[in-house]
C-alpha cells in the first residue's frame, strides 16, 4: 500500500523536470516543443482511458478534439464570449457524441469498434468542411488581442505551458484514482476478456460508456486548448484522421494501458517529430505519416506492450548488473 | 409461476433453487439440447456428463445465461432468469467457471479476484480484504501475476474469482479437466469445502473419479436429452447410459463380458 501515500521518486523527478523546462530553456523554440508535447501528452492520456485501460481502441477521437477546438472559438465568434466559457461547451458537446457513439457501438467489438470511430470523426471532418457556419474548409479564428485573462490569448509560450501542465496533472490524478477504483478494476477486466467480465457481473457496455464519456471530456479540453493557443481552427487540424492517430500512437508508443505510458509516449515522439520537420523543411506532414508509420510498425512487430513493457522487462536485469558489478 | 414454486416447495419439501424447464436451443435445423430438465436442490451438488457433443455445455451456458434458450425456462429461487443477462446472473447469485480459464492476464491473482469481489464490495478496502479471504481459502498466492500461472492454478483462480462474488448457485464447467492426480485431489478437496460453506454446485464433468466421489446425483446428457438420472453407481450401470458412451456393440459386448 506505501506507493500510494508516497509517490515513488521518479515521478516527483518527473514533475519537478516539467515545472522547471521553461526556466532553464527559455528560448522560444524548446518552448514551443515542451508545450506541443504537454497537449501530446494530455490527448494521449485522455485516449488512454478507453483506448488503453478499456482496449477499446478508437481511432476517431480527434471527433471529441475537434468538437473541443471549435467550441470556444465558435462561441467567441458567434457571441463574443470569452474561450474559457466555450470550453465547458465543448465538454458537453463532446459527452453528449460519446453517449450517441458508445451506445450502438460498444455492441461492436474489436475492429469493429475502431472502423466506426474511423468513419463518424471522417464524416465530421467533411461535414464542417463544408458548414458555412463555422467558417467552412478555412475554419475559426480566436481573439487576435486579449481583452482580460478569460480570453486565454497570451503573448509567449509560458502561460500555455502551465496551464497545459496542470491539465496533465489533472488528467494523470483522475486517471491513478481509476486505477485503483472498482472503475479502474472493471476497465481492465474488460479489456483482457469481455466474457469473464461479464460472468463476474461486470456491466459492461455501461462501464465502457462511461470510460468513452470521460476520455471524450479531456480529449475535448484538449482540443480547446489547442484552439485557443493556436488562435485558429480547420477541419484538418481539428477532426484529421492525424489528430486520432497521433493520440493512438503516442499512448502505444509509451504503453497503452499505464498512467505514464502517453507522457513517455509523447517524450519521445514530440522531439522527433519536431526534429524530422525542422530537418526536412517544409513538407512535414508528409513525413509525419511516415514517421507514424514506422513506428506502428515497429510497435506491433517487437514491442506490443510498448516502451512501458520493454522496461519492465529490463529493469531487473539492469538493476542485477549494477548489483553485480 | 410463483405459485408452480410454492406448491413444489410444500410438496417436495424441500427447496428447488435451480429448475430448468424443457429448455431447447437450436443452432440452424441443429438441436444441441432438445429439451432437458434440471431441478437443483439447494446445498446439493448435481454432476452433468454425456459425451463429446452431448449438449452439456450448451445446456450450461443456459444456465449461466451466456446463450438464450431457444424454448424452455430456467428459474433461480422461483425467479425466471431465461432471458436475463450474465451479469444479471451473477448479480442474481449464479456464478461461473470457463472449460477454458479467461485469466486476465495482466493482472495479479489478487487483482484478479478483486475484480469478482467488486461485485457486492463496491469500496476498494472491503474488496480486497473479501479478495484476500478467498486467495487464502483456495490457497493461491495473491501476488502472483495472472500470466505466470499454470493450468492448475488458472483453474483454482477462475473458482476463486466467482467465490468472489459470493455465489448462491456454482457452474463448474469442466473446472477440473486437465489435472494431474495429486492436483485433482487438491481440487476436490476445494470443491467440497466451497459445498460446506453452503452453496449450491452443478458440475460438468468428464472425469468419472470426480463425479463419483463429489456428487451425489448425476444427469447423463445425450445428443441434447437428458437419458438418465441418478446416483453415479445407477447411472453407470445403465444401459443407455453404457451405450451413449461406448456405442451398441460396447454393451452387448459388457453385458457378455459382465454376465459370463
Amino acid at each position: 500500500m506505501k506507493y500510494l501515500f508516497f509517490p515513488p521518486t521518479g515521478v516527483c523527478c518527473l514533475a519537478a523536470a516539467l515545472l522547471l523546462f521553461p526556466m532553464v530553456f527559455s528560448d522560444a523554440f524548446y518552448r514551443d516543443i515542451g508545450v506541443a508535447f504537454l497537449l501530446a501528452a494530455i490527448s494521449a492520456s485522455a485516449w488512454n482511458i478507453v483506448g488503453g485501460y478499456a482496449g477499446q481502441v478508437s481511432v476517431g477521437h480527434s471527433m471529441f478534439f475537434g468538437l473541443g477546438a471549435y467550441a470556444p472559438l465558435f462561441c467567441y465568434t458567434q457571441w463574443g464570449w470569452p474561450p474559457l466559457a466555450g470550453i465547458p461547451v465543448g465538454i458537453v458537446l463532446s459527452v453528449a457524441l460519446a453517449v450517441v457513439i458508445g451506445l450502438p457501438t460498444f455492441r461492436l467489438s474489436g475492429h469493429y469498434f475502431s472502423m466506426a470511430t474511423i468513419a463518424v470523426a471522417e464524416l465530421i471532418r467533411i461535414f464542417f468542411g463544408t458548414w458555412a457556419l463555422v467558417g467552412g474548409a478555412v475554419g475559426l479564428q480566436g481573439p487576435a488581442v486579449a481583452r482580460g485573462w478569460w480570453d486565454l490569448t497570451f503573448r509567449g509560450d509560458l502561460a500555455y505551458y502551465y496551464i497545459f501542465l496542470a491539465v496533465l496533472g489533472l488528467l494523470l490524478f483522475v486517471t491513478f484514482e481509476i486505477g485503483r477504483r472498482r472503475f479502474g478494476f472493471y476497465l481492465r477486466a474488460i479489456k483482457a476478456s469481455e466474457r469473464a467480465a461479464r460472468s463476474l457481473g461486470v456491466p459492461v457496455r455501461l462501464t465502457k460508456l462511461k470510460a468513452l464519456a470521460l476520455s471524450a471530456t479531456f480529449t475535448s479540453a484538449a482540443g480547446s486548448l489547442y484552439a485557443v493557443k493556436t488562435g485558429f481552427i480547420d477541419p484538418d487540424s481539428g477532426f484529421g484522421i492525424l489528430v486520432s492517430v497521433q493520440m493512438l500512437i503516442v499512448a502505444a508508443l509509451g504503453g497503452a494501458g499505464t498512467l505514464f505510458g502517453p507522457l513517455i509516449g509523447a517524450l519521445i515522439l514530440i522531439p522527433l517529430q519536431t526534429a524530422a520537420n525542422t530537418w526536412f523543411g517544409g513538407s512535414g506532414s508528409g513525413l509525419t505519416f511516415i514517421l507514424y508509420g514506422g513506428i506502428i510498425v515497429l510497435i506491433a512487430r517487437f514491442e506490443p506492450g510498448g516502451l512501458h513493457d520493454l522496461w519492465r522487462r529490463a529493469a531487473p536485469h539492469l538493476w542485477g548488473r549494477a548489483h553485480a558489478a | 409461476m410463483t405459485c408452480g414454486v410454492a406448491r413444489r416447495r410444500i410438496c417436495g419439501g424441500v427447496r428447488m433453487l435451480l429448475e430448468a424447464h424443457n429448455v431447447a436451443k437450436a443452432f440452424g435445423s441443429f438441436w444441441a439440447v432438445a429439451g432437458a430438465d434440471l431441478a437443483v436442490e439447494e446445498g446439493e451438488i448435481v454432476g452433468l456428463i454425456g459425451p463429446n457433443g452431448a449438449g452439456k455445455s450448451t445446456f450450461f451456458n443456459c444456465l449461466a445465461g451466456d446463450t438464450l434458450p431457444t424454448s424452455g425456462r430456467i428459474l433461480f429461487d422461483g425467479i425466471d432468469v431465461t432471458r436475463a443477462t450474465p451479469e444479471a446472473h451473477a448479480r442474481a447469485g449464479i456464478g461461473r467457471t470457463f472449460q477454458v480459464p479467461t485469466t486476465f492476464e495482466d493482472m495479479s491473482v489478487l487483482d484478479n479476484v478483486m475484480v469478482g469481489a467488486f461485485l457486492r464490495h463496491p469500496h476498494r478496502g472491503d474488496a480486497r480484504e473479501h479478495a484476500l479471504r478467498i486467495v487464502e481459502l483456495t490457497g493461491l498466492r495473491p501476488d502472483q501475476p495472472g500470466r505466470s500461472l499454470g493450468t492448475p492454478g488458472r483453474k483454482r483462480l477462475g473458482i476463486a474469482r466467482v467465490l468472489a462474488t459470493e455465489p448462491r448457485l456454482l457452474l463448474l464447467d469442466e473446472a477440473l479437466a486437465g489435472l494431474t492426480p495429486g492436483e485433482l485431489r487438491e481440487a476436490i478437496a476445494l470443491v467440497r469445502r466451497i459445498q460446506e460453506t453452503g452453496v449450491t454446485i452443478v458440475i460438468v464433468e468428464h472425469i468419472m473419479e470426480v463425479i463419483m466421489t463429489l456428487t451425489r446425483r448425476v444427469l447423463v446428457f445425450n445428443q441434447g436429452k437428458v437419458i438418465a438420472g441418478g446416483t453415479p453407481e445407477q447411472v453407470v450401470k445403465d444401459e443407455a447410459v453404457i451405450e451413449a458412451y461406448l456405442g451398441r456393440g460396447a454393451r452387448s459386448h459388457s453385458r457378455e463380458s459382465g454376465n459370463p
